[in-house]
């Protein structure tokens, strides 16, 4: 992107880390301002460079997920006592297996050991599985295909 | 990957924006200002999340606008340390990979960062562009624009403004983010590859021995 410059001398910041947000809030922050609504892409109030970030995230495991998903999927991870940042990067990779979450989770054998598969059906049943990642999904079987949240409301804002 | 920043700044609204309601002609200096710039230490801002609080209106002597101090809350596009992101191949060459992910280019894998052990081997295609290959289990992976690609971030550094740039310099990028294989073990990076490629089933058993 060639337009970008510093601003700082210019502002006094307050907070420099007011919360962390999951693809899913930002997706639905775009939404909300009417993103999804608008083919024409001129009509929403939304820049260019928002229009971007929003074509990415409708590419990601984002695109599928609701509030109450998310909710839910970190009252059932609690007792894995899993840090924030694993816990968003779960969130925002859906991984469907254990050679994919095992990245994401620091010393994975000593911490969880034989929990880790527990935490991965968590994950294949609480958040849906976005569209790309469904085709490949269908040879190993464990899909749990949740079709209600395929058609979820994206106006809850 | 991305975060709110609650920031306070003190802009002057351009006397042609006075018919506007308040909030929409600050939102509209706020975006112009900040939208898709990078902010050092903050990262690139995506967009205006809400504006919290405008304080001020007064005319200073001598100009036609009036000056706010307005409390907003942005949000920011601010990989952290160790995050996973999935992200598609922009270009490669001799020194490494480089990444994009739509709204943010600056993405770069060095060599020393690739899984390993990988060569790389001229672009048949492409004059300029090498193409990397991964070796792992005797056999040749390309590592080419078909696939997403995950990889860990290493770090986010902001570079200082340069005062001079050769002819042939790259752009001047203010926020860069320097990222590797997120595995310790080749077994899982094919893993990815194998995801998009829909060969799960033939490799899994491999892995689990890697494993």
């Amino acid at each position: 992107m060639g337009d970008h410059i510093y601003f700082d001398w210019m502002l006094c910041r307050l907070k420099a880390n007011s919360g962390i947000l999951t693809n899913f809030e930002v997706l639905d922050f775009l939404r909300s301002r009417g993103a999804a609504k608008d083919p024409t892409r001129v009509i929403a109030p939304i820049a260019p460079s928002e229009w971007k970030v929003y074509d990415y995230l409708e590419q990601s495991a984002a695109c599928n997920q609701t509030r109450e998903n998310i909710k839910a999927f970190s009252e059932e991870c609690k007792k894995y006592n899993l840090a924030t940042a694993e816990v968003i990067n779960i969130i925002n990779l859906r991984p469907s297996s254990v050679v994919e979450i095992d990245p994401l989770i620091e010393e994975c054998d000593t911490r969880l050991g034989e929990g880790v598969e527990e935490l991965v059906e968590i994950v294949v049943q609480v958040l849906p599985s976005p569209p790309n990642q469904m085709e490949s999904d269908e040879g190993t079987g464990e899909q749990d295909k949740k079709e209600s949240t395929d058609e979820q409301q994206t106006e809850a804002t | 990957m991305f975060y709110l920043s609650e920031i306070e700044h003190t802009l002057r609204l351009p006397p042609h924006l006075l018919n506007l309601p308040l909030h929409e002609a600050i939102k509209g200096v706020l975006e112009g200002l900040f939208l898709d710039k990078v902010i050092a230490n903050l990262g690139l801002c995506i967009s205006l999340y809400d504006i919290r609080s405008i304080d001020g209106g007064f005319i200073f002597q001598g100009d036609g606008a009036s000056t706010y101090t307005v409390h907003f809350r942005l949000i920011m596009f601010r990989p952290f340390v160790g995050e996973v992101i999935v992200a598609k191949l922009k270009e490669s060459d001799a020194s490494g990979l480089r990444l994009s992910l739509g709204f943010f280019d600056d993405i770069y894998v060095p060599v020393h960062l690739m899984p390993n052990p990988s060569h790389s081997e001229p672009d048949p295609e492409n004059k300029n562009q090498v193409r990397w290959i991964w070796e792992f289990g005797g056999e040749n992976y390309p590592i080419d624009g078909v696939d997403e690609i995950r990889f860990r971030v290493q770090s986010v550094n902001y570079p200082s403004i340069p005062v001079e740039q050769e002819q042939e310099a790259k752009p001047f990028a203010p926020m860069l983010v320097t990222v590797s294989s997120p595995l310790n073990f080749p077994g899982a990076f094919i893993f990815y590859f194998a995801c998009s490629c829909g060969f799960i089933l033939s490799y899994y058993p491999t892995l689990r021995a890697v494993l």
